[in-house]
């Protein structure tokens, strides 16, 4: 299984459903919570999503080398498919 | 930091914002529950940094960037929002939706290209 990663705020009702679609699943990721952490590390945060293809519209999912930008739970299921080929 | 009652704030919240979003041709998403968290949410950035921000968009240190994600953000994403028929964090949809259940959050980068 890829490293699933979710770039996340803490305000932000579909990055909490995003959570919830890969914790139902019982699949292990790493959450990075952009609103809690100072303005350095903010911007480290939003250049990494930045080369990734996001931008500052959240959640934004990483599964290995995929991403969605969203709330997309049929995305999120390709990408975890593509991931077990 | 300024202090407001947070129920309270978030029905002033909801009223300021209602005839806005008329007036832009959007309506509150009819779902109660969601529209009480993401209020409340913009209730307590409002607190906490002066501006009810939009809660799923993100905050930098460029302040003109700040102002087009302070809530209804809808006139600055006018064609991005109106291709979903929401805005982003779905606190208002589209006058014209009866099914807002449907309605997908749609990356701001693959937007431009269905059109």
């Amino acid at each position: 299984m890829k490293k699933v990663k979710i770039y996340a705020l803490s305000t932000c009702l579909w990055c909490k459903r995003t959570k919830k679609f890969f914790e139902e699943r019982k699949i292990p990721f790493e959450a990075v919570e952009y609103d809690k952490v100072g303005e350095a590390e903010q911007e480290r945060i939003m250049d990494e999503i930045r080369k990734k293809g996001g931008s500052g519209s959240f959640p934004f999912v990483c599964v290995g080398d995929k991403t969605a930008q969203g709330y997309d739970p049929e995305e999120f299921e390709r990408m975890l498919d593509c991931e077990k080929k | 930091m300024i202090r407001f009652d947070k129920e309270s704030r978030k029905k002033a919240l909801r009223s300021l914002f209602e005839p806005v979003a008329d007036k832009l041709g959007y309506k509150f998403h009819p779902d109660s529950g969601d529209v009480d968290f993401l209020l409340g949410a913009e209730a307590d950035l409002e607190s906490e940094l002066g501006m009810p921000y939009c809660p799923c968009q993100a905050r930098t240190k460029n302040r003109e960037e700040n102002m087009k994600i302070v809530c209804p953000c809808i006139p600055f994403h006018r064609e991005h929002y109106d291709a979903m028929k929401r805005c982003w964090c779905g606190l208002f949809v589209h006058k014209d939706v009866e099914d807002a259940s449907r309605l997908k959050q749609i990356p701001p980068d693959k937007f431009r290209r269905k059109g």
